[in-house]
């Protein structure tokens, strides 16, 4: 790949537990090209979460290296912006500040935040909701704003932890739509973390399999379907082929890690 | 076995750190304490110095008339926990086991619980004179309140589940309350009572000092009303150390109460 | 949680027992009316309620309760300026300082647990009998809530929350004053709301206690008086006061926590 945005080189992360030293990811390498959908699939226990806390500059515990636009990364860079799978809107503010909130912090003047901040919002289909807080919406457009503010800083790179998996199918699939979208209009470098396969596949380029821990790259598929995609896509022929490709790796790697905590268990209650 | 060394010799400094945090405080707040009381700057004795402070211990502990007074105290204290304090069981149970009477009228404890008892003491000095019956009145009607809002809010923690399974084993009336109520109860009526402990203790040491001839309230006024400094410091010393004291016992009875379910 | 916590609203089934409950108020003053007005009970230890709710209007035009009041209140709103102030300070600090709060935490805890209103002789000694007296004690009664809470409330910050600020590369002080003050700002109420009840409570209690101040000198006051219907109607309006008191603090707390 030439002139790549994002390069991770040889990742590891080793945790210390109770039985010694433990690597949750090893040896993780890949590049995403710009304007690239990329998702990183897994069964639980994958270190997938572990790769999106070292990209996003949270954990610097690590071996290998990750550069954004060949510069090495040491905390959190200006060009990752980061969505977060867990609730992450501030409470205390209403839609357009929180949006508004990267903004604030390059001191941009108030008019200028309120107006910039209002075409983000209409960007993930809030508009009508500026002024409400966030305990008055629902999960899937807290999540929204979680976005929006993201987008709002206007990362080169837009990381996301699976930011739908607290939400129920329906609104999970118009969700992505939005998102698909939004990526589309923007031409967003995105990297997905998932374990969900239908989400993976209808919104990537490629896709990224890892094994069961420690966290390898299994896989990297490309998905070939056509652009722009839609949510209809998910019924076509093609799409039940990647899906059946990738469940299969995965219902490996799911199964050895299944055996893997039986075994575990067994010899925990052995004396 | 070397990981759990290892663990126990990483806390071991920790700990006495936080030990020599606390000893430097105290260290520091006596030093200031004793020169604050030699410098003069204070009107007289208002700081009387550590020396003049502990010869007043000294004096107060050793004389028979303040444990004559002190067990005055206890025993309206005792009284009023015991008086205001069952009340407050009885109808926290009564509370706590019956939805309807709870919303009818746990409203009205739950809002006349926080306000000033002490304001009630003329009243029950005209109806119980100005001897001890008016302290431990008012020490009953301070502690009645928390100790019934902590009983029936104990009573209705207890798990659902275990009236249930008993009453699945068709336990009649009398099992139901000894096998399965009086043993869960033990909990929040002795969580109560600790609460009732310190409130009951406030409330009638307060009614001492407006209005007594005998226990540890009028020992405090007494002082003050002589001018007496170390004196004063030393009751209320002894006063902070026994209220602490008592609390901190009741309340490890409490946790053992916990550990052994 | 008590069942009686009025935070949900009133629903058809609640009639009955807070008819029955309230039913139960009125009947008690009834009888005990009757009793007094009989003779059974001696209407020089027990005035008849009719003569406590008569000697209202009294008491409020004669005894300047709105001054007294506002005299009560300004002791009351000084505390809880102190406190929270205080307060919150010392709890940032117990928060910042790992060792500190080790050290400290149990001896804050601690004093409130403490019958630090016992000792009003000695801060009679050092401020005089006045109001400083009432509100320095309104205030070492009712610091440590607020100080607890507010540690507990920093602590408490959810961790993603954290995370959302370091992914933006926020200064330790942009994390502190942007993320986890407003965060802990709900806990740090709470600890603001117990405060000034203790203080209150503290307050009124000392003004009955050294015959100075507002509400609780015009009980002991009357007492001394021997004004009967005056005293208990004072008393009355004391506990009216204070129930209202605290019904609004329960109110701003619930509007600072929507929807949880």
């Amino acid at each position: 790949m030439d002139n790549p945005i994002l390069v991770a080189d040889k990742l590891g992360v080793r945790f210390e537990t109770a039985e010694g030293p433990v690597m949750a990811v090893d040896d993780v390498s890949f590049s995403v090209r710009q304007g690239e959908f990329l998702s990183i699939i897994g069964p639980s226990g994958c270190g997938k979460s572990t790769v999106f806390n070292v990209i996003g500059g949270l954990l610097s515990q690590h071996e290998g290296t990750v550069r954004v636009a060949g510069e090495l990364i040491d905390g959190p860079h200006r060009s990752i912006g980061m969505v977060f799978q867990e609730e992450s809107t501030f409470p205390w503010r209403n839609v357009t500040d929180n949006v508004a909130f990267p903004l604030e912090l390059t001191g941009m003047p108030k008019q200028n935040r309120t107006e910039r901040a209002r075409h983000f919002i209409k960007m993930v289909g809030l508009d009508g909701f500026e002024k409400r807080f966030p305990g008055e919406l629902s999960g899937g457009m807290r999540q929204r704003v979680s976005l929006a503010r993201t987008l709002a800083s206007e990362p080169k790179i837009l990381l996301m932890d699976e930011p739908f998996a607290a939400l129920d199918e329906q609104t999970r699939l118009l969700l992505g739509d939005k998102v698909l979208q939004i990526q589309q209009q923007l031409k967003q470098t995105t990297l997905l973390i998932t374990h969900n396969i239908t989400e993976a596949v209808q919104m990537s380029d490629r896709i990224l399999v890892m094994t069961y821990r420690p966290g390898r790259v299994k896989r990297i598929v490309n998905i070939d379907l056509p652009r722009p995609r839609t949510s209809d896509i998910v019924g076509s022929e093609a799409f039940g082929r990647y899906v059946a490709q990738i469940w299969a790796d995965l219902r490996e790697e799911a199964s050895r890690g299944m055996r893997d905590e039986e075994d575990h268990m067994l010899h925990e209650a052995a004396p | 076995m070397a990981a759990a060394d290892q663990l126990s010799k990483a806390r071991a400094p920790a700990v006495s750190a936080v030990t020599l945090v606390r000893v430097g405080l105290i260290v520091g707040v006596l030093a200031i304490w004793e020169l604050l009381a030699r410098s003069g700057w204070l009107y007289r004795d208002v700081v009387p110095s550590l020396i003049a402070i502990a010869k007043a211990l000294v004096a107060l502990l050793s004389s028979g008339d303040y444990y004559f007074n002190l067990g005055v105290t206890a025993g309206e204290v005792a009284a009023a926990l015991a008086i205001g304090g069952g009340c407050g069981v009885v109808v926290g149970i009564v509370l706590g086991a019956n939805r309807f009477l709870a919303r009818a009228f746990e409203i009205y404890l739950y809002y006349l619980g926080p306000t000033p008892k002490i304001i009630f003491f003329p009243v029950m000095i005209m109806w119980f004179g100005v001897g001890s019956g008016s302290k431990v009145a008012l020490g009953a009607l301070s502690c009645f309140f928390p100790v019934a809002l902590s009983v029936a809010a104990g009573m209705r923690q207890i798990d659902r589940v275990l009236i249930r399974v008993a009453k699945s084993f068709r336990a009649d009336a009398r099992q139901m309350v000894t096998k399965i109520y009086l043993p869960a109860m033990r909990h929040p009526i002795l969580n109560g009572v600790r609460l009732g402990l310190g409130i009951a203790l406030i409330g009638t040491l307060l009614a001492e000092t407006k209005l007594s001839n005998k226990g540890v309230g009028f020992l405090i006024i007494n002082a003050y009303s002589t001018f007496d400094m170390p004196r004063m410091y030393a009751n209320l010393i002894v006063l902070f150390v026994i209220a602490i004291g008592a609390n901190a016992l009741v309340g490890r009875m409490v946790g053992l109460h916990t550990i052994r379910r | 949680m008590t069942a009686a916590t009025p935070a949900r609203r009133f629903l058809a089934g609640d009639l009955a027992p807070a008819a029955t409950g309230l039913g139960c108020v009125v009947l008690f003053f009834i009888v005990l009316e009757t009793l007094i007005r009989t003779g059974v009970i001696s209407e020089y230890i027990v005035p008849p309620p009719s003569e406590v709710v008569a000697s209202f209007g009294r008491v409020v035009m004669e005894e300047h309760i709105i001054r007294r009041f506002f005299l009560t209140i300004g002791e009351c709103l000084t505390t809880g300026v102190m406190i929270t102030v205080f307060g919150v300070v010392g709890g940032v600090l117990l928060y910042h300082y790992r060792i500190l709060r080790l050290a400290v935490e149990t001896w804050v805890a601690a004093l409130a647990a403490a019958p630090v209103v016992l000792a009003y002789p000695l801060f009679m000694v050092i401020f005089g009998r006045n109001a400083w007296t009432i509100i320095m004690i309104g205030f070492v009664a009712a610091l440590s809530p607020v100080i607890l809470k507010t540690v507990e409330g920093l602590a408490g910050t959810r961790k993603v929350l954290i995370d959302v600020g370091r992914s933006f590369n926020l200064s330790a002080s942009q994390q502190f004053f942007k993320i986890m003050l407003p965060a802990a700002l709900p806990t740090i109420f709470t600890g603001i709301r117990l405060g000034l009840i203790f203080a209150l409570i503290n307050i009124v209690g000392v003004e009955f206690l050294i015959n100075y101040g507002g509400l609780g000198q015009l009980i002991n006051d009357l007492a001394e008086r021997y004004d009967l219907p005056g005293t208990y109607a004072a008393i009355c309006f004391v506990i009216l006061v204070s129930v209202v008191f605290f019904m609004t603090l329960e109110r701003i707390e619930r509007w600072l926590r929507p929807t949880n």
